[in-house]
């Protein structure tokens, strides 16, 4: 890379960097904040000036660092004659409208916010015209699209802008988002990703059978950006943005994005039929149907955009032709497009800020009351319409004269003909222009008494009309620029000169003709507005909206119908798709021959199948039933313990039944407070269908599980047997899987239990904060249910009796050395912290149940919150000792103690950490029932004071509860 | 080693403990945000270990794998856990402003800590019943977090959350018991041979799929993703910031390790699932969101829908693909996370999340508009913001593997993620308020400010990074996508080297097997050996 590869980068840093100044320098005044906001475009400017003389010598100037190699992205840029005359053109008139807009923008709008995107977007811009990496290229052709979006939304308050921003958005963003596609497959095809690798590789492509689709999808990114039908819709919508940005984005560079790839890619893709029935196509179309509309649109900006629809047709048909002489007329037509559109389209801006007003049928004689801009639109106009001796002429005449030896499907007449119409329709919009706005009578019922502005407004259109008129007036002056474009588009050798009397060729005529034509009609506009306006036409807008809310109707309806609320629905698709895909995979599929048999089946345990198997079913059928199901559910953990015992899994049975015990007593005491029914919500025909799917799916897991219990298999089993006492320092190898080979899986278990305990709490506290505990407490139909159900439960008027409270309190004392019996010979013997926790927990909660919750509360000394945390804290304090030692996490260690009155004992970590999964239970299931008691509280139960109803040692007779 | 692996998970659960001991005071917020801050160090320890010796593991209770538990970090789980450390400071810096002192006082911070544990134990963990315990504890957190603050929606949404992923974790459990009673085995590292050597093959795919179901409904695939979107919009939202950005890549980490890992027999019929998956799941999601109306609603679908890309990525199973699925995973916790924060601040100011009941956001609140743009035009795929990068690179994988249909759905969903986000930027910044409300962030309390925009604005600035320099991080993808697809490392680091005799690894196996493995450049002594 030499110096000329750095002044490549400054150019295109210099935008961004210069992004963030204007949002600063707004504090320092309007005036400031423009003059900063040009510097960074004036230096850029400089530099391109200072390799142009290269460049239009035909070299080339390249620059490359790596960005992400692994992708093929390099951020290499590279300025031949296309890339320097659309980076001219884009700094040139970047200038020109910070100048303008300047002035234009009102002191109510934010300008800082202005000039910050107008520089993002021309680095963007410019980034799109020197890259020479095609992802990088489509970086910055996303980057348009965004400046873009928030340019022509800058005037938030409107809502055309916002809808106008957000068609913008979706319309070019969709075009990109093709153009990725498009640009993929290119780079497969070219294998390489840089753009003069892609450029030689042009024969290549076209031979690839992946050319078509490349082509359509990079032209569908083109056609987007560049407005070309049926995609035109979202430019005049683009127009609700300040005049500024419609003039520079929406006239003179972004949209001419499109028209830049189409050129850039010339070399590549086109010289096929496919490219010229395409573009050519295409063009034709848009340029007619652009100029058409455009001539009946009341709204000056509209009738512009619809002029630079057309134009952008134009370019876009020439490219398509594919022959040398049509890319050269289409470079020399961008930039004379360039000069009277954005000179235009500034007119219409001084036009509505003195007027108020864009309509053309408010308006009219403007030419006495505004001379400076009555010229200058009038000229630009006039080159609009290819009126000789300015620069719009000669490239018109050059179209013309490609037209007329272009045949279209073996039509000779077709391009000529549409050609000459398109040219015929833009000299009667042009017209239209001059002579509905600046001629005709001064009229007194303007919106706001017009006058010319001051210079900083009118400068720099008046600038690009000298411009219009020189280029117009001396062609030759173009001539290097457009031949050293023209040669980067054709990658040919060619010498084009620009002149303005080529003789009496057809082309002539052709422009005679649209000249004549567009006057007459011009003339006859009224009954052609008419019949128009009766006429009907297809609007794309409406079209677009439709297509729109179909979408989100659609989906709406999709969301609607899949997210109906129903619980019972998300779970039949869950189920069914879990049945489903598993069927499938398992179909066609063999299975191995089973290598055990059915174990005999003793009476007993015959009978306790049948149980299980009775109860199930009986849950089902009587599941309305709350209770009822209740004690079936206990019934069926009963049995499933008991087969835990039977198949020697003792440790599995105990911790069952005290899992189970304590479960259906939380159970019971939550059904306290709930309905004891469960109304009928379901058809028939959906319970049928609900239980064809839940037999399907349970007997699919029984039949895997089935065949899984057929066949052995080797396991890794037999170490924990072997290691159990030599490493683990126990003989209960279940006590020491939990504690000590999986105590990792214990500890996250006893913290899932411990902030279930938590959650429960927390839940019962925010709802008895909230409405929940009003309705509680009188009226409503939550009360009317719970009254139903508190009088169920208050049959018995013996709340506390005696000779429950007597046993609890003789059982507790029991049933905590049994915990600790429990506890400690866990290691060795069924048992362990869980179950102790939960035998310790089941004493406490008879107490609950004996004396009532308040008595009992009063009585606790440590909170349950506590508890839970302490016992997370001793487990995981246990595990983390092993580091002080060198050991991983939870490592365990033990040790034989002797103390004279026992028999010597065991002491091990594992132990320790056992106390922390005790503690952890013991504080969440006391913590569950808690809460539980506190809603029983809140529905205004009676709270007991006393241990018993009847206290004999008060000798009182009666001593009921009280409030 | 160990507790370098093990830190991560201590931390949190160390500073839940205290956190919840003080849960009536304001030192547990600050506990949470000092806590999250020593899990973001102790991740990025991690993260540097793992860069220097490769895959490395440790064994709980130092009981050799495949008997005991393992804890692993491979690069995928290393940066997981790196993300979750961002996202949780994040988060919990988020939460000083937006949490009050009730739900404080019910233990928010012990409970948002636990699921950070949660969340990176199941990162961390080599063993597939382990990893179900993680699940529980990420499940039973998150509901807490859901459900805190009670209210009807609230408790409507928490119940179909908690619903449908109990049973989801049910047929992870049924399917980790099959897969034990088929191996004989749990240890992930272990299961990649064990699965090999099955008899029934069959049965096998059987297993799988009921792993990716179980996996699918914590990911929120098609068509198992209905509880997102019902439960997603009713926390807080500092809740909904961390369950959008962490709790469904879970699944994705999830069906990414035992896709790759494990349940690579049949890739035909279970990638093939996946990719119908993928497709759907793309545009259902972004479907849903275009039907919302709600600022928050939109983004819970569209989580859904970019879960989709991170699937289509493990579907198509190439090493690009896996690239872009790594890449996809890292960049959308960061910007769906921020989003959500935003969403919070935006309620905050202006009113309301309803679309149509907001506004004026950008007028009077430009800054949050630029903290919004940011992650919005990188979830859109905007170049150059990370979420470009992501897409690319899984649109060219789709490419290169011909899945042109893919393709093409992943593109046109792009599109209509721009349309969404657009319509929030309509709604919620560039129209006026409709009730002629200014919101400033002047409005917020000094210190809320800060601690609402300062998470923001870090987060923005990552993403903005990983735009701008994503070399190092598609770097690190491949490196990372290449351990995934060749398990070597990871099985040895586990399990130690493969067939060496007892006596004749003598030498090494007194070393940590891991570094001898992965030091970078074991090829050359083992050639020199060979010649």
């Amino acid at each position: 890379m030499n110096d000329q590869g750095h002044f490549l980068f400054l150019i295109s840093l210099l935008p961004f960097l210069g992004a963030v100044i204007p949002g600063i320098m707004i504090r320092a005044g309007r005036n400031a904040c423009a003059s900063f906001t040009a510097v960074p475009t004036v230096l850029a400017l400089i530099l391109l000036m200072i390799l142009a003389p290269d460049v239009l010598r035909g070299e080339v100037i390249t620059a490359e660092v790596m960005w992400l190699p692994q992708l093929g992205l390099s951020v290499s840029f590279f300025l031949d004659g296309l890339g320097l005359m659309f980076a001219a053109m884009i700094l040139g008139v970047g200038l020109l409208i910070t100048l303008y807009a300047r002035f234009y923008l009102s002191g109510d709008d934010p300008m800082g916010q202005f000039y910050t995107y107008l520089l993002m977007f021309q680095g963007a811009m410019l980034g799109i015209v020197i890259s020479d990496n095609i992802l990088l290229l489509l970086i910055f052709w996303e980057l348009t699209s965004l400046s873009s979006f928030l340019l022509i939304g800058y005037w938030k308050h409107l809502p055309e802008g916002r809808q106008g921003a957000r068609m913008a958005l979706a319309v070019t963003g969709a075009g990109g988002l093709a153009m990725i596609g498009g640009m993929l497959i290119l780079g497969h095809v070219a294998g390489s990703y840089k753009l003069t690798d892609i450029l030689q590789a042009g024969e290549a492509i076209r031979a690839s059978e992946w050319y078509l689709p490349a082509l359509i999808l990079i032209l569908l990114g083109a056609f987007t950006k560049s407005a070309q039908f049926p995609f035109h819709f979202w430019l005049p919508h683009a127009m609700a943005a300040p005049t500024p940005v419609s003039a520079y984005l929406h006239s003179a560079t972004m949209v001419k994005a499109g028209v830049f790839l189409m050129a850039r890619m010339w070399p590549v893709l086109a010289g096929t039929d496919a490219w010229f029935y395409i573009v050519a196509t295409t063009g034709l179309v848009t340029m007619v149907l652009g100029a058409l509309i455009a001539l009946f649109k009341d709204d000056l900006k509209a009738l512009l955009a619809f002029s630079t629809v057309s134009h952008l047709g134009l370019l876009t048909m020439l490219l398509g032709f594919g022959t040398e002489a049509a890319a050269v007329a289409a470079v020399f037509h961008i930039l004379n497009h360039l000069t009277f559109k954005a000179a235009l389209f500034m007119t219409v801006g001084i036009v509505d800020h003195e007027t108020h007003t864009r309509d053309i049928s408010r308006l009219g004689g403007l030419r006495h009351l505004m001379p400076i801009t009555f010229a200058i639109g009038t000229i630009a106009a006039l080159s609009m319409a290819g009126i000789p001796l300015l620069n719009g002429f000669l490239s018109k005449e050059m179209m013309l004269e490609e037209a007329s030896h272009t045949y279209w499907a073996g039509s000779t007449w077709a391009v000529p003909v549409l050609a000459t119409l398109g040219a015929l329709l833009s000299v009667a919009y042009s017209f239209r222009f001059i002579g509905h706005v600046f001629l005709g009578p001064v009229r007194d019922d303007y919106p706001h008494k017009p006058h010319d502005p001051p210079m900083g407004l009118w400068a720099a259109p008046a600038l690009l009309t000298v411009l219009v008129v020189v280029i117009g007036v001396a062609p030759f002056l173009a001539e290097g620029i457009v031949t050293a474009a023209a040669n980067a588009v054709t990658g040919a050798d060619l010498h084009p000169h620009l002149k303005i009397w080529h003789g009496a060729t057809p082309a002539l005529w052709m422009s005679i003709i649209a000249v004549l034509g567009g006057g007459a009609l011009l003339g006859l506009h009224k009954p052609f507005l008419s019949a128009w306006e009766a006429a009907p036409r297809p609007e794309a807008k409406a079209i677009f909206d439709r297509l729109l809310a179909a979408i989100i109707a659609l989906s709406r309806g999709i969301t609607e119908i899949a997210h109906n609320g129903a619980i019972s629905r998300y779970l039949a698709v869950f189920v069914v798709t879990s049945v489903a895909l598993g069927w499938i995979a398992y179909s066609g599929s063999a299975l191995s021959a089973p290598t055990r048999g059915l174990l005999p089946v003793p009476a007993v345990i015959g009978i306790g199948w049948l149980m299980l198997i009775v109860a199930s079913v009986a849950v089902v059928i009587l599941h309305r039933d709350r209770f009822t199901s209740l004690v079936l559910i206990g019934i069926i953990g009963l049995t499933i313990s008991a087969g835990f015992a039977y198949l020697s899994a003792p440790d599995l049975a105990l911790t069952q039944i005290s899992v189970e015990t304590v479960t259906i007593m939380l159970l019971l005491l939550a059904l306290h407070f709930l309905p004891k029914t469960t109304p009928v919500e379901s058809s028939v025909l959906r319970r049928v269908r609900d239980g064809v799917i839940a037999v399907v799916a349970g007997g699919g897991v029984g039949a895997l599980a089935y065949a899984f219990m057929l066949r052995d298999i080797s396991t890794i089993s037999q170490f924990h047997l072997d290691n159990s006492y030599e490493g683990g320092g126990g003989t209960n190898v279940v006590n020491v899987i939990l504690v000590d080979f999986r105590g990792y899986d214990t500890y996250g278990e006893i913290i899932v239990l411990g902030i279930a305990g938590m959650v429960i709490y927390a839940l019962v506290q925010t709802l008895l904060a909230g409405p929940v505990a009003r309705k509680l407490r009188g009226g409503g139909a939550m009360s009317e249910v719970l009254r139903e159900g508190l009088a169920v439960t208050h049959l018995s008027r013996d709340r506390h009796p005696l000779m429950m409270v007597v046993v609890t309190r003789v059982l507790m004392p029991i049933a905590i050395v049994v915990g600790a019996y429990i506890f400690l010979r866990g290691h060795n013997e069924p048992g362990g912290g869980f179950v102790a926790g939960l035998v310790v927990a089941i004493a406490l909660l008879m107490q609950y149940m004996a004396s009532g919750f308040a008595w009992t509360q009063a009585r606790k000394r440590i909170e349950y919150h506590t508890l839970i945390g302490f016992g997370v804290i001793i487990a995981g304090l246990t595990g983390a000792g092993a580091w002080l030692s060198g050991t991983p996490f939870l490592t365990s260690a033990y040790t034989y103690v002797h103390l004279p009155p026992i028999e010597e004992f065991e002491l091990a970590t594992a132990m320790l950490f056992d106390l922390g999964v005790f503690l952890t239970v013991l504080g969440a299931v006391m913590l569950m029932l808690y809460s539980l008691s506190r809603i029983a509280r809140h529905a205004g139960e009676t709270v007991n004071v006393e241990a018993m109803d009847y206290d004999p040692a008060d000798r009182v007779t009666e001593r009921g509860a009280e409030t | 080693m160990s507790w370098i692996l093990a830190s991560p998970i201590i931390i949190p659960f160390a500073t839940a403990v205290l956190a919840f001991l003080f849960r009536a005071g304001p030192e547990g917020r600050w506990l949470s945000v000092i806590g999250s801050a020593a899990l973001l160090i102790a991740s990025i320890v991690l993260m540097v270990e793992v860069l220097d010796q490769g895959v490395i593991a440790a064994q709980m209770g130092e009981w050799a794998a495949p008997f005991g538990i393992t804890l692993v970090a491979d690069l995928l789980s290393a940066v997981m856990v790196v993300i979750t450390g961002i996202t949780g400071l994040a988060v919990a810096v988020y939460a000083l402003a937006d949490i009050d002192e009730k739900k404080e006082a019910l233990g928010y911070h012990a409970l948002f800590q636990v699921l950070l544990a949660g969340v990176c134990g199941a990162f961390l963990t080599g063993d597939i019943f382990n990893l179900y315990v993680w699940f529980e504890v990420m499940l039973i957190a998150s509901f807490g977090l859901l459900i805190l603050g009670g209210t009807k929606v609230q408790l409507d949404g928490g119940i179909k959350y908690v619903t449908l992923n109990l049973i989801s974790t049910i047929l992870f459990l049924s399917g980790v018991g099959l897969l034990y009673g088929m191996t004989g085995t749990l240890n992930m590292a272990d299961l990649h041979g064990a699965v090999q050597r099955v008899d029934n093959p069959g049965l096998l795919v059987v297993v799988a799929v009921m792993f990716m179901i179980a996996f699918g409904v914590k990911a929120a695939v098609f068509p198992l993703f209905f509880w997102l979107p019902a439960s997603y919009h009713t926390p807080a939202f500092a809740v909904s910031a961390i369950f959008a950005g962490l709790l469904t890549k879970v699944g994705v980490y999830a069906l990414i390790r035992t896709f790759t890992l494990i349940f690579t027999t049949d890739v035909p019929y279970t990638h093939t699932i996946l990719l119908w998956v993928a497709g759907f799941t793309m545009v259902t999601g972004v479907l849903g969101a275009a039907a919302m109306n709600d600022f928050r609603r939109i983004l819970s679908f569209h989580i859904v829908s970019q879960i989709g890309y991170m699937i289509l990525g493990l579907a198509l199973f190439t090493p690009l693909a896996i690239v872009g699925a790594v890449f996809y995973l890292v960049h959308h916790i960061i910007v769906k996370a921020n989003l959500f924060l935003v969403a919070g601040v935006a309620e905050r100011i202006a009113g309301s999340t309803d679309l149509d009941r907001i506004g004026g956001l950008y007028r009077y609140a430009p800054f949050l508009g630029l903290l919004f743009l940011i992650p919005a035009f990188s979830l859109a795929g905007f170049p150059p913001l990370s979420g470009f990068w992501a897409k690319y690179v899984l649109i060219k994988a789709s490419l290169d593997a011909e899945g042109y249909l893919i393709a093409g759905v992943a593109l046109a969903v792009g599109l209509l993620t721009i349309y969404s986000m657009t319509k929030i930027w309509g709604n919620a910044f560039w129209k006026p308020h409709p009730d002629g409300v200014e919101p400033r962030l002047s409005r917020l309390p000094g210190k809320d400010r800060a601690a609402f925009l300062s998470p923001i604005a870090a987060l923005a600035i990552l993403t903005c990074i990983i735009g701008f320099f994503p070399e190092p991080f598609v770097q690190f993808a491949e490196r990372s996508a290449a351990q995934l697809l060749d398990p070597t490392d990871y099985i040895t680091a586990v399990l130690g080297e493969p067939v060496i005799a007892p006596v004749a690894a003598e030498p090494v196996a007194t070393q940590p097997v891991s570094v001898e493995l992965t030091s970078g450049e074991p090829v050359t002594p083992t050639r020199e050996v060979q010649q």
